[in-house]
């Protein structure tokens, strides 16, 4: 995110992240980090608990997680008003800014040196690219398959649903296994009458920009094991059907393939995870730890019994496995 | 170390609520459409940040997360 910081700013987005840390851990992050955007401190998750996205599957008595979002994203507009929200029923899929600034801007940006192919003809564009980050695949990193149609005036291709006959749009995402793929988005259709067939279509003409959000599971692009290759190739299938007015051309099925780095984290070997800031090498989160927990201890002793209890759990299943 | 489905490994069991999934049906905050509830919180410098003034007449994402310190 702080490396994107700077295309929120060029594009007049303002960009702001809360979290339940004490305000001296949020500073020694950003200095650490160089995180210039403000991180905000809702210490006693007043706000979490305000927008409705408290963790309620962590009990109060845990010592340290406690009081920590779902996390999500709202984007909201000059007036205030959401025009977007990115939750995922994992914490560890993540979008990509980029999506957050398409969001606000509504409009989907295909940028030059994102990789990219294209396809088509007859009055038909296609431009498909992946957008988000360096448009690596990355662990639980969610990108985005941009598929971009422009079309000849008087031509228009089909959205759901069809009638018999004629074929609606459709971007599937092939490979590689390990890929998973998030619903297709598909922009609102406009309807039209057609005389002759006496039927209603629900048709795009003009631009029409599709998206598949997708992201690496399993072995792709596992932080966990060493990667075999440094790239895979996103194979991808675009079916369409134009028409204009008066006749349509043959349904057609173009298959196209994108080559992506894969972007593996190489992360320090540690008996049990400590933060980002340790992962990367670059802040020592220790004390803000300690904090949290006399914070977290002080309104109820009970907690510290609970969290040694927890914490000999995880050093035994942490140790179990490293022996495995 | 237990690995999950989508490959990370974590010392925590994969059932453990820390690794807890978003419920289904869970609410997910201000819907699209709605206006942002206003807060003021203090930022890592101290200043007090009251969010739709700071913010301005600007377009806005904004971010919860889990923790920047673990």
């Amino acid at each position: 995110m702080r490396s994107a910081h700077a295309k929120f700013e060029a594009n007049g987005i303002k960009l702001y992240a809360v979290s339940y840390d004490d305000p001296k851990a949020l500073r020694e992050f950003a200095e650490a980090q160089g995180i210039t955007y403000p991180l905000l401190s809702d210490q006693d998750s007043t706000v979490i608990a305000q927008y409705g996205i408290l963790n309620t599957q962590i009990s109060p008595d845990d010592a340290l997680i406690y009081g920590i979002p779902y996390p999500g994203v709202f984007v909201c507009d000059e007036d205030g008003l959401v025009v977007s929200k990115f939750f995922h029923d994992s914490y560890e899929k993540r979008d990509s800014p980029e999506a957050f600034i398409d969001a606000a801007l509504g409009h989907i940006q295909i940028e030059e040196e994102v990789p990219q192919t294209s396809g088509g003809d007859e009055g038909i564009a296609i431009t498909a690219a992946v957008r988000g980050g360096n448009s690596s695949l990355r662990q639980g990193i969610i990108r985005n398959l941009v598929v971009r149609f422009a079309l000849k005036d008087g031509l228009h291709l089909y959205g759901e649903p069809v009638p018999t006959g004629l074929t609606a749009t459709q971007v599937t995402i092939l490979g590689p296994q390990d890929l998973q793929c998030l619903p297709a988005r598909y922009p609102p259709t406009t309807p039209l009458y057609h005389e002759i067939m006496d039927v209603n279509l629900n048709v795009w003409s003009d631009e029409v920009t599709i998206v598949v959000p997708f992201y690496p599971a399993g072995d792709l692009a596992t932080e966990a094991v060493a990667p075999a290759t440094t790239s895979a190739s996103i194979d991808f299938e675009v079916r369409y059907q134009a028409c204009n007015e008066m006749e349509c051309l043959l349904p057609r099925t173009e298959r196209f393939s994108i080559d992506l780095p894969l972007d593996v984290v190489d992360v320090p070997s540690l008996s049990i995870h400590r933060g980002h800031g340790q992962r990367e090498g670059n802040y020592d989160s220790t004390p803000a730890m300690r904090r949290l927990l006399w914070r977290k201890i002080r309104t109820n002793p009970l907690r510290l019994l609970k969290l040694m209890w927890k914490t000999q759990q995880l050093k035994r299943s942490a140790r179990k496995g490293h022996d495995g | 170390m237990e690995r999950d489905n989508l490959g990370f490994d974590a010392p925590a069991p994969v059932d453990h609520p820390v690794r807890a999934s978003l419920p289904a049906g869970a609410g997910t905050g201000p819907a699209i459409g709605e206006r942002l509830p206003d807060f003021e919180l203090p930022d890592a410098f101290g200043r007090q940040i009251r969010f739709h003034d700071d913010r301005g007449n600007a377009k806005a994402a904004l971010v919860f997360y889990r923790s920047a310190v673990w």
